[in-house]
């Protein structure tokens, strides 16, 4: 739609100006952020004019226009598909020059004389119909033909398997696997990053689970059929440990264990408070005090302190004579 | 019945080192004399309660059965929702005989300790030495007759210098709950 000068489409809600130029540059930052809100405010002004043009719907919240079809084209948000490389068959194919023929959808079955699908569920022709089988002569003795057939059966299904399989590997390593095939891959996302993909539960992890969900049932586990091989759950609640009320013929060797070891703790760790010093200093110098006495009463004569002054007062002929 | 388990067996140690101080040695280690073969004492939770008995009483008890079984020996306390540990008055005799910090209520104060009011100055008539603050003490009456105990507010050197109406000893358990909390105990 073309407004007055602008390019606008509704669909994206968006105007362009293709004649838009700065006529000088603006000098500074907040002037150019005032100029470009002003040409914003002009354009977003546009598209709401021609918005109102629109015909509009009545609905509760006021009127409803529904808006055209974006006419901007965007780019491509993936990339172009790559093309993949040609399968087993494909190559075997084209290499033999086999075409691909058309099936019908339904066949004549013989046995039950009816149009039966071709593939699929009860299907015509099917091999496991046949109640009878002829022996042949290279049937050994004792083999059941039946049974033979069913492994025959399992067999081709297991290497039909192994060729898609190998198929896609080899495209996923070409970058050409199918994309239901890519999201269904958690080891390789498209977009986001590997966090994103949740991880492979280990195996501590699937039985602590196991555990957990064993618990949850009426009687916590106990009687749950368990698979061979799975072990009974490790009981990983808090565990409490009680002693024995009676033990022998009263207390048990534990539990008196167990007292004396926090009297002792409690009885260190207040040693400090039950040693009153004040005491202890008086009750050491009492003791000292009658040691001493007891000391000399034993020996009178060796006391120092009490011993009289031994000096003579006899004029003796060391005086210095001049 | 089970015995205590550590944690319970550090709370009440505890909380009887207040009162008993290293007398709780001879608390635990006390021998009994009742019963065939007596052992020595010991202690055990039943229903939130700790009880004090003898190792005979309490073999003899195991062949109750737990929810017909009211009390055992001596209910010293019990251990609260929250984890705590209280003493109840019953604990009285044992704490009383082995406390090592004492306080005597003149006769008319007598009652009003054991109304549940908490000691003032006024009411105190002695009290041992090297009473030190939060310790527990054993309130006894003049004649010697234990009333309550709780735990002290002031040391003795602040006691004598406090004033008439200051608390000296806060109340936790008396003798006239036997007849207030008779349901309770």
């Amino acid at each position: 739609m073309e407004g007055s000068s602008y390019q606008i489409d509704l669909g994206n809600l968006m105007a362009y100006d293709s004649n838009h130029h700065f006529q000088s540059v603006p000098s500074s930052r907040v002037e150019l952020v005032k100029h470009c809100l002003e040409k914003g405010t002009e354009m977003v002004q546009a598209i709401a004019d021609s918005l109102f043009s629109l015909p509009s719907t009545e609905s509760r919240d006021g009127p409803v226009v529904k808006l055209p079809a974006p006419t901007t084209k965007l780019p491509r948000e993936k990339h172009l598909p790559k093309p993949k490389p040609p399968t087993k068959w494909e190559t075997f194919a084209k290499m033999k020059g086999i075409k691909k023929r058309k099936k019908n959808k339904r066949v004549w079955d013989e046995q039950t004389s009816s149009w039966k699908r071709t593939h699929g569920y009860d299907r015509a022709n099917d091999d496991r119909d046949i109640p009878i089988l002829d022996a042949k002569s290279t049937d050994e003795v004792g083999v059941d033909p039946f049974a033979k057939r069913n492994a025959e059966k399992k067999e081709r299904v297991k290497k039909q398997e192994k060729n898609r399989l190998d198929n896609l590997k080899k495209a996923a390593k070409a970058g050409a696997l199918p994309s239901h095939i890519q999201l269904a891959a958690t080891a390789l996302p498209i977009t986001g990053t590997k966090k994103d993909v949740p991880k492979k539960a280990s195996k501590d992890e699937l039985e602590s689970v196991a555990g957990m969900a064993a618990t949850s049932t009426a009687s916590g586990g106990k009687f749950d059929k368990k698979l061979p091989g799975e072990k009974p759950p490790k009981h990983s609640g808090k565990h409490r440990k009680f002693l024995p009320v009676v033990e022998g013929k009263g207390i048990g060797s534990k539990e008196k264990q167990q007292t004396e070891k926090i009297l002792n703790q409690l009885l260190s760790k207040s040693s400090h408070e039950i040693l009153d010093v004040n005491k202890a200093v008086t009750m050491f110098n009492v003791k000292k005090e009658k040691q001493r006495k007891r000391d000399k009463d034993a020996n009178p004569g060796k006391s120092g302190k009490l011993k009289p002054n031994k000096k003579s007062f006899k004029k003796t002929s060391t005086k210095k004579k001049n | 019945m089970r015995p205590l388990d550590e944690k319970e067996t550090t709370l009440v140690f505890e909380k009887l080192f207040k009162f008993v101080g290293p007398n709780l040695k001879h608390i635990i280690e006390r021998p009994a004399v009742e019963g065939p073969d007596p052992g020595g004492y010991c202690f055990r939770l039943h229903k939130n309660r700790v009880y004090y008995a003898s190792e005979s009483l309490v073999r003899r008890a195991t062949s109750i059965a737990r929810p017909k079984l009211v009390s055992l020996g001596l209910p010293i306390g019990k251990i609260t929702k929250s984890g705590q540990f209280r003493l109840t008055i019953h604990s009285l005799d044992l704490l009383a005989a082995h406390a090592r910090n004492k306080i005597w209520l003149k006769p008319a104060a007598e009652m009003t300790f054991l109304y549940g009011n908490s000691v003032t100055k006024s009411m105190l008539a002695r009290i041992t030495e090297n009473t030190k603050a939060g310790d527990g003490v054993v309130v006894l009456s003049m004649s010697d007759l234990s009333l309550g105990f709780g735990v002290a507010a002031r040391s003795t050197q602040d006691c004598r210098k406090a004033e008439t109406n200051a608390v000296v000893v806060h109340h936790q358990a008396d003798n006239g709950e036997y007849l207030r909390n008779e349901e309770e105990l």
